[in-house]
């Protein structure tokens, strides 16, 4: 055998051996040159964060996640990450997880804590470990939604009895409407699990935070039937306030996410306001149901509201990537 | 010492080509082995250096009972024994010189120069000097069977197999091998196993003649005796007379 | 079929046992090297090529709206490590490395080259199989290796060139969901695969009889086993190790 051809196998195994070694060095996302310092952060539970993936500040990628592990005792997640050396966090620096793009790769962001008011971080005993929040996935949103104008629906049924004829047909196209919007909504999901089956769970999966507000709502609703048989209208609106302050708990969880997210929460949220701003006004008035229900504005409001949700669902239709993960391997 | 068969039974499937067959030969003398095609011949030789195992009955070379060696022993006795294949059985993928070398590599305290010069002798014994760089490929079927024997004589074993050194030539190159075949033996003092059914070789190389038939020793004599003989089978065999066979069976 | 796996079983255990005759094998290795892992970079590259271009067409032609594009990446660096790139590798390498195998070694059966061989003291299977079952064993996942790379990167080229994403779009998917013992995976295999292909082609040719058409049927025999065991060690290696 030549020295050319002993050269050549010489040749093809070092290439290969130098390919698989930088390929799997850069697919894991090892920066060469760059120093990094490696960090921890702890959470409560992590969703669908893995190792991998990018660790942002300022909506810029900085770094990766390296490491997930439970601590021992399971009270806590444990997230090993690292960013390019050198880098000021901000005061009271937390980390929040959420979808970076809805088909089941996550980020992790480094925010200052201000930005979540609402949200308890776990408290680690180390100094320079951050505090950490998963926030929810978007699927629950779209179940969130499907629920509320569940709920809008009962709401308007109900108040629908104490209507004069004229309002009570404003109310009940309206309430076509919102049936049309949750029929095709549901429909929605519906096609959606059937191309991607793992999305069904997810959307079934609602939040039970939100599972919990729209059950109370459905009893207080069933009980303003009896109020409004009984005229006991003022502790029937203290449970609608009450209804539609649990509504904006709700949403304020959902805020503060990604960018994505967070409109669609503001949507979600506004959509409650203006449900609360209702029942504002009926509480407001004069006392007597009967009299603001012949009150048109209320039908606009109510209208408002139904548009919301109908702009929501098309958002859906034309972005499902958006609303859907889909977890391929 | 020398080689000795005793009693070889040796059947492949259903198909029984040795029968108690028995030979014994002696040091230095050449012994030529007469046959017909698919008598056996080649499968008696193959006994001889433990290419196959008798079924029953057992092969001897000096001394060692050969199917009972380990792995080791055999290759040692191997390194004894050269073998002229039928169809020299040369690597395709080797140079003649390469072929030629083949067993001296295996030696151990042979250095490449010697390697070298041994190759050059055993050519040009076989008179194929200036051959040693061409593929067997690109020989005669002449050329072929003597650089076969060029790399059976090789390693000088003491002993060397030649299966049908001769079938299928021309009766000049015939001529050359017979010559190398006594000039071993004479020269060289090897004791030599011949196959053959030509028996214009036969008597010009052998001390003895044995002859195997339907699986057992029929005949072993001097090639005088031979001629000599009134057995159908042998006459009939030599004399290419087949109705003399024929009768005796 | 048993008594087959029984000599193969035979065979291997030989082939084993051989390690020891060092100054046999040794000086073949690096030839069967070179013929059997540098003769078949040429052909899997070419499979690979197009693998990659046809990985990435199909890929964005399935995800069409409803997934992102650089699903793409996903798609073409999973399937090419986990799959494409060791079996697509592999069962070329049966029909060009096995046949090969057999069809040498079963001439030499048939023209009494290895006896001749046994007779020269050399062992036939430390002298024959060996260094060609340890070039299969190196050399396989050596080609299987430029094999992925080459059909990534054809994937990646693809995806620029006809489906208009970007290299971050593309490397984004890649990376996404990698995990080292996708690498790791895609060498347990193609090393199987280097010594299912050279053991079988090894057997066969060994056991060959009858002349040239023997030769010829080991040849087929040994593509057509060394092929199925290729696919079948391919389905026990996803059930036992993903």
């Amino acid at each position: 055998m030549n020295r050319t051809r002993e050269a050549l196998v010489g040749l093809v195994i070092v290439v290969a051996v130098l390919v698989t070694t930088f390929g799997v060095l850069w697919l894991q996302g090892v920066t060469w040159g760059e120093p990094q310092v490696e960090m921890e952060a702890v959470f409560d539970e992590v969703g669908l964060v893995r190792a991998g993936n990018a660790v942002k500040l300022r909506g810029v990628q900085v770094g990766r996640v390296r490491e997930i592990a439970v601590d021992p005792g399971g009270e806590l997640v444990r997230v090993t990450f690292r960013i390019g050396e050198g880098l000021t966090l901000p005061e009271d620096a937390v980390m929040v997880l959420s979808p970076e793009s809805l088909f089941g790769d996550w980020q992790a962001e480094i925010h200052p804590r201000t930005r979540f008011p609402r949200v308890t971080f776990p408290e680690p005993q180390e100094a320079d470990v951050l505090p950490g929040h998963a926030l929810p996935d978007i699927s629950q949103l779209t179940a969130a939604a499907d629920d509320i104008s569940e709920s809008m629906l009962v709401l308007t049924e109900r108040i629908g009895i104490a209507f004069s004829e004229e309002t009570a047909q404003n109310i009940a196209s309206l309430i076509d409407n919102i049936e049309g919007v949750t029929t095709q909504l549901s429909t929605l999901v519906e096609q959606q699990a059937a191309s991607f089956a793992e999305v069904t769970d997810d959307v079934r999966q609602a939040t039970q935070g939100i599972g919990s507000a729209a059950d109370q709502a459905r009893q207080t609703l069933e009980r303003v039937d009896e109020i409004i048989a009984r005229d006991e209208v003022e502790s029937a609106l203290q449970d609608l306030s009450a209804i539609a302050a649990n509504m904006r708990g709700v949403s304020a969880e959902l805020e503060g996410t990604n960018r994505e997210v967070r409109e669609m929460a503001e949507q979600v949220e506004a959509t409650f306001a203006k449900v609360q701003g209702m029942l504002e006004t009926v509480e407001s008035g004069e006392g007597s149901l009967g009299r603001l229900f012949h009150d048109p504005v209320m039908a606009e409001e109510l209208e408002g509201a139904v548009s919301e949700l109908q702009l929501l669902l098309e958002d859906i239709r034309e972005n499902p990537r958006r609303y859907v993960r889909l977890s391929i391997f | 010492m020398s080689i000795r068969l005793e009693g070889v039974y040796k059947a492949f499937g259903e198909v029984r080509v040795l029968e108690g067959f028995s030979l014994e030969v002696e040091e230095g003398e050449t012994l030529v082995v007469l046959g017909r095609s698919g008598s056996g011949k080649s499968v008696m030789l193959k006994h001889i250096v433990g290419l196959l195992i008798p079924d029953r009955g057992g092969v001897w070379v000096d001394g060692r009972h050969v199917s009972e060696l380990s792995t080791e022993e055999l290759y040692l006795l191997r390194r004894e024994v050269g073998y002229v294949f039928q169809f020299a059985a040369l690597f395709d993928s080797m140079s003649v010189s390469e072929n030629v070398g083949m067993g001296l590599q295996r030696l151990e305290r042979v250095s490449r120069g010697e390697i070298r010069d041994r190759v050059e002798e055993c050519l040009e014994l076989v008179g194929l000097e200036g051959f040693g760089d061409r593929l067997p490929a690109e020989l005669s079927g002449g050329q072929k069977k003597r650089a076969g024997i060029a790399r059976a004589i090789a390693t000088r074993p003491k002993y060397l197999l030649y299966d049908e050194p001769t079938t299928g030539l021309d009766p000049i190159t015939k001529a050359v091998i017979d010559r190398l075949i006594l000039r071993m033996s004479r020269e060289l003092g090897v004791t030599g196993v011949v196959i053959t059914h030509d028996m214009e070789s036969a008597y010009k190389v052998a001390d003895r003649i044995a002859m195997l038939h339907m699986g057992q020793r029929r005949f072993l004599g001097t090639p005088e005796e031979i001629r000599a003989t009134e057995d159908p089978v042998v006459k009939g065999f030599i004399e290419g007379r087949p109705e003399l066979l024929e009768n005796a069976s | 079929m048993a008594a087959g796996v029984g000599r193969w079983g035979g065979l291997t255990a030989e082939t084993v046992r051989s390690v020891k005759h060092v100054d046999v094998w040794s000086r073949l290795l690096l030839q069967q090297m070179a013929k059997i892992g540098l003769d078949s970079v040429p052909i899997a590259v070419f499979i690979a090529v197009f693998t990659g271009i046809v990985l990435s067409l199909q890929a964005s032609y399935t995800f069409t709206g409803a997934v992102p594009l650089y699903f793409v990446g996903v798609l073409v660096g999973k399937t090419m490590m986990l799959e494409l790139g060791p079996v697509l590798t592999g069962l070329a390498l049966s029909g060009r490395v096995g046949a090969n195998i057999a069809a040498e070694l079963g001439t030499m059966r048939v023209t009494e080259q290895i006896d001749a061989l046994e007779t020269m003291a050399y062992p036939p299977v430390a002298y024959l199989v060996l260094p060609r079952v340890l070039a299969g064993i190196i050399m396989f996942p050596v080609v299987t290796a430029l094999a992925i790379a080459v059909g990534i990167g054809s994937g990646w080229i693809t995806a620029l060139q006809l489906l208009d994403m970007s290299t971050p779009e593309f490397v984004r998917g890649l990376t996404l969901f990698f995990e080292p013992f996708d690498v790791t995976f895609a060498f347990i295999k193609a090393t199987s695969f280097g010594f299912v292909v050279t053991t079988i082609g090894c057997l066969f040719g060994f056991h060959t009889r009858g002349g040239a058409e023997g030769v010829g049927k080991s040849t087929t025999q040994a593509v057509v086993v060394s092929s199925m065991a290729i696919l079948v060690l391919d389905a026990f290696w996803a059930v036992t190790l993903l």
